[in-house]
């Protein structure tokens, strides 16, 4: 991803994380892989992306944050969403979805 | 989100390190899981996680990233940036103190003229709804201004629809009876239904009740708060209490709050009803009102205008006098500002300019450090600064030059403003209300603070755009300020052109100055001293005013030693003008077209006034008192342009008789109404500004006695002394008191003091422009030295290039000054434009005349021009001395 497409999907990131980590906890590289695996492998989060948005959703109050230990018995620090994060996740899917329908029905026309 | 953010906030701020190991923990522990993965699949650990820190770019940047979006990181970002700045101006004093010295000056200034011009031209009259009141400015059918007489006006209240309430009133003055001696008040008498024309109703008691202006219930008076507060005690008591004005008794009824005035000039008044004579009341030639009125809701002024036209024209049908009346309902904030408003608006067009001029030099001073900084813009971007980040630094540290000077901006305002305030409580009517007007204060540094902004950003946003490896490569950058040099000539055009347009109304200014000063006034204003007299209404009217005091006053004042002459007058010499006569006629000649344009002043004295003015007999002789009585023949003294107006080529003016027929109304006994001319004597200016107008004398001896409390109430005193005029105040005081204590004596003082006083306004503003054009020239100087200085340093390498190819330093140097030579050739010629198109704005300060101030004007664009290839010398200099190896050594 050039760093032209990740500015055009700037919320569409906030999204995907939120998505991914409301089935359970998961470390910034964990964040990184399911989001890989939901979008079938056309989003490769770097970590210059990601761990900003995982510290500013944090700063909101979207994400609470612990150090825990990796399936390989390493530090790591896991993130998990708070209930602001589900209303949010909520809200952006709602928006999401209306701008979805929107395109299809913009680019159909065309 | 905001609790939750403020709380992040805090912790990033205090918990700074806490914060920064968990990130580091973090990503270490990314990079670490990310390289197992890789491991999974092949290779050495090592080789997996440098795959892996490649891949993300390095793990500091991931960080630099995060710790950007953090909460708080701003702030953090504009402590560093403002530390900078700070750094940047105490490096380059010289710079930040131009600049901040420019800005100062620019903001101070425009905000001191300003908050004057505010507090006499645009701020609302302390009036309800101020737009509805006008001054009602009657006209005679020449075009003179001309009040209605009381039964006249009698006539437009009752008779006019188009006004809730018309008010006459006349001002003067009045004595009040204390303990120690009379007080001199303003004194306003006005109809009933003055205070319902300015809605504004007494703090304490009440306005005049309707017919309380008759004769018999008139003896009531309201005091205005400065009389309540000074003379009072401010004592809630005052109501009902009795006071004795002029020598009547009256019984204060109300007070008026703090700031209602009017006339607006009438510091410390009493508002009293009117009160007219016998004569008064039914005399319907005598103009002795001023008329004010307040609109009723959705009349216009010009159908106000229409209503007393109508009137006129049935007036006009029993009394000729009505016959091509008008009247101009005149908006009263327009009255108020009068003459001076084109004064005042061209000091602000000038105030702008100065704006404009330093605006102009900070601009071009920071864009030529804009490009000197090129490079460490360039290697700041090249070591990864992004875009917003270099910008920001460079509009906080612009911020620092404009918050420094903007503050030293504001206390030079203040400061420039008592001066002013002390300047301008004489001569302006609305003086003593000037304060600092806030919006003004942050308008003008606002302006300015944008200026500085826009400045440091234009090269900020060109820098950071560029590739910062072709800044880098390309030197001192020369080649890519192009533009901005064709920006910077362009300002020192501005500046050097605005300058010299300053410099000229300045210089004419000061000139005009001069002349007024040893103008041909027709009398030496040094030894004089002058006072006024009131005397009291109550008290003289009825009485022989000659005999009773001014004749045993004189001849007291005569007799004290150190006193040559002295003598009175209804109008000071030089002072003022407007005391006249229309209808002057002289018999056996032919009658003047329009007698009604062509009036003739008229002035009452006594013998001394000549001798104290120096009079000078042409022909004929002085009237006398020891001949001219009021019971003989009417005689009168004549000056050299009355004969030039008047009197037939040829015609001996002694001894021809001049109708004066305005002059019934006050000298009504007078069997003849024809005045014999018996002298001619030479111009004595009546004012300042303006050639000699004709005028005509009567002794005051010859006035009826019955008419003399009202004709010659109030006069003007004039001694001429052996010493210093000051000093003979004391006895001049004792002489009065002595003759009668109930007199006040009122402003005391030589002659030069009252005419230096005449002409404050011109010297306030000639000391502004002044100022104005010494800054201009200072900035248009200092700000060709930057361009010149700047052009120079930018090619060093240039210059080394052509010297090395066998230019001389002599071509060099001749290349600097003919561009020099040509910014200060248009600028000039520009200036010389602007001043010419702005000629109409400055004549109504000081006449322009492109013939006569020629070489004044030749002269100040020489000096300019002058000045501005002195300023250039120091950077040629350093152009010609440039060595050639040197300076391609130097990339």
């Amino acid at each position: 991803m050039s760093e032209k497409q990740t500015n055009l999907l700037q919320g569409t990131l906030d999204l995907l994380i939120l998505k991914a980590l409301v089935t359970g906890e998961l470390h910034g590289l964990g964040v990184s892989r399911r989001i890989e695996q939901m979008t079938r492998g056309t989003f490769l989060v770097k970590p210059g992306s990601l761990f900003p948005a995982l510290h500013r959703m944090e700063e909101n109050g979207w994400l609470t944050s612990f150090w825990g230990e990796s399936e390989n018995r390493r530090k790591a620090r896991y993130y998990r969403v708070t209930k602001a994060g589900e209303r949010q996740l909520g809200a952006e899917t709602a928006e999401w979805q209306k701008i979805a329908l929107a395109m299809t029905h913009a680019l159909k026309t065309s | 989100m905001i609790w939750s953010r403020l709380k992040s906030a805090l912790r990033n701020w205090f918990r700074k390190e806490a914060v920064e190991a968990d990130l580091d923990d973090e990503v270490r522990a990314f990079v670490e899981m990310a390289a197992e993965e890789r491991l999974a699949a092949a290779s050495t650990s090592d080789e997996a996680r440098r795959a892996t820190l490649a891949d993300m770019g390095g793990i500091e940047s991931v960080k630099q990233q995060v710790r950007e979006q953090r909460t708080g990181t701003r702030l953090e970002s504009v402590t560093q940036d403002l530390r900078f700045g700070i750094r940047q101006v105490t490096k380059w004093p010289g710079f930040g103190l131009t600049v901040m010295g420019t800005l100062a000056l620019s903001i101070g200034i425009a905000t001191a003229v300003f908050s004057v011009l505010y507090a006499m031209v645009i701020r609302p009259l302390p009036y309800r709804d101020v737009s509805r009141i006008v001054e009602l400015d009657a006209r005679s059918a020449s075009g003179g201004p001309e009040g209605p007489s009381y039964p006249e006006y009698e006539d437009w209240r009752r008779m006019a629809r188009s006004f809730t309430a018309l008010a006459a009133f006349v001002n003067g003055s009045v004595g009040m009876g204390g303990g120690e001696g009379p007080v001199v008040l303003s004194e306003v008498q006005a109809s009933d239904n003055f205070f319902d024309v300015f809605g504004v109703n007494p703090i304490l008691g009440r306005t005049f009740a309707a017919g309380e202006d008759q004769n018999g219930r008139n003896d009531v008076v309201v005091l205005s708060y400065e009389v309540w507060q000074q003379e009072f005690g401010a004592r809630k008591s005052v109501i009902g209490q009795k006071v004795r004005l002029d020598g009547s008794t009256y019984t204060i009824i109300g007070v008026m709050p703090a700031g209602f005035r009017f006339p607006i000039d009438e510091l410390n008044a009493v508002y009293a009803p009117l009160h007219p004579t016998p004569n008064q009341i039914t005399n319907r030639g005598n103009h002795w009102l001023q008329t004010v009125a307040r609109l009723k809701p959705g009349v216009t002024a010009r159908q106000a205008e229409d209503d007393l036209d109508a009137i006129f024209t049935e007036l006009g049908k029993n009394d000729a006098f009505n016959a091509g009346r008008t009247v101009h309902a005149v908006d009263l904030t327009a009255w108020v500002v009068g003459d001076t408003s084109h004064a005042l608006w061209l000091l602000l067009a000038a105030v702008v300019t100065v704006l404009v001029i330093g605006c102009a030099n900070v601009a071009g001073l920071l864009l030529s450090r804009g490009v000197k900084r090129e490079r460490e813009m360039a290697l700041r971007s090249a070591l990864g600064a992004r875009r917003g980040r270099i910008v920001r630094q460079l509009v906080t540290e612009a911020l620092v030059f404009a918050a420094v000077g903007a503050a030293s901006g504001v206390v030079l305002a203040y400061g420039l403003l008592r001066v002013m305030r002390m300047l301008l409580v004489a001569s302006l009517s609305r003086g003593a209300e000037v304060s600092v007007n806030i919006p003004v204060l942050v308008a003008a540094a606002a302006t300015s603070i944008a200026v500085v902004l826009a400045a440091a950003l234009i090269p900020a946003l060109r820098l950071s755009g560029a590739a910062p490896n072709l800044a880098l490569k390309s030197g001192a950058g020369s080649g890519t300020s192009r533009g901005q040099h064709r920006l910077r000539t362009g300002f020192v055009v501005t500046q050097v052109a605005l300058a010299l347009t300053l410099l000229v109304v300045s210089g004419l200014m000061l000139e005009m100055l001069e002349r007024l000063r040893d103008t041909q006034l027709g009398f030496q204003p040094d030894h004089v001293l002058t006072a006024e007299i009131d005397l009291p209404h109550g008290r003289y009217a009825g009485r022989d005013v000659v005999a009773d005091f001014y004749q045993p006053m004189l001849d007291r004042i005569s007799a004290l030693p150190g006193v040559r002459a002295a003598g009175v007058v209804q109008l000071l010499p030089g002072t003022g003008y407007g005391y006249n006569s229309e209808h002057i006629h002289i018999y056996g000649t032919e009658p003047l077209k329009n007698p009604r344009t062509d009036p003739s002043e008229v002035r009452f004295v006594t013998p001394g006034y000549y001798t104290v003015f120096q009079d000078a007999l042409v022909e004929g002789r002085l009237a006398d008192p020891a001949n001219d009585k009021p019971t003989t023949r009417l005689v009168c003294v004549v000056n050299e342009a009355f004969v030039k107006k008047f009197i037939p080529p040829g015609r001996d003016p002694v001894g021809l008789e001049i109708g004066d027929n305005d002059q019934t109304d006050t000298l009504p006994t007078q069997n003849n109404p024809r005045s014999l001319i018996v002298g001619v004597v030479k111009d004595i200016r009546q004012t300042i500004y303006q050639k000699p107008f004709p005028e005509h004398d009567y002794l005051i001896a010859q006035i009826p006695p019955a008419l003399g409390a009202y004709v010659i109430g109030s006069m003007n005193l004039a001694i001429r002394t052996a010493g210093n005029p000051a000093s003979m105040v004391p006895a001049l005081r004792k002489v009065v008191q002595d003759v009668d204590a109930t007199v006040p004596l009122r402003d005391p003082q030589p002659l030069e003091t009252v005419l230096a006083d005449v002409l404050t306004f011109q010297r306030m503003e000639n000391w502004l422009f002044g100022t104005f054009a010494a800054l201009a020239v200072l900035l248009a100087v200092v700000g060709l030295y930057g361009l010149i200085s700047h052009e120079v340093e930018l090619s060093t390498r240039e210059i080394g290039i052509r010297l090395a190819l066998g230019a001389t330093r002599r071509t060099i140097v001749e290349g600097i000054f003919r561009r020099v030579g040509w910014m200060l050739a248009i600028g000039v010629a520009i200036g010389l434009a602007v001043t010419l198109a702005a000629e109409r704005l400055i004549n109504s300060v000081v006449a322009v005349q492109a013939e006569r101030n020629a070489g004044l004007i030749a002269a100040l664009a020489a000096g300019l021009a002058v000045a501005g290839l002195v300023a250039t010398i120091v950077p040629a200099q350093r152009a010609s001395s440039v060595e050639p190896m040197d300076a391609l050594r130097e990339e």
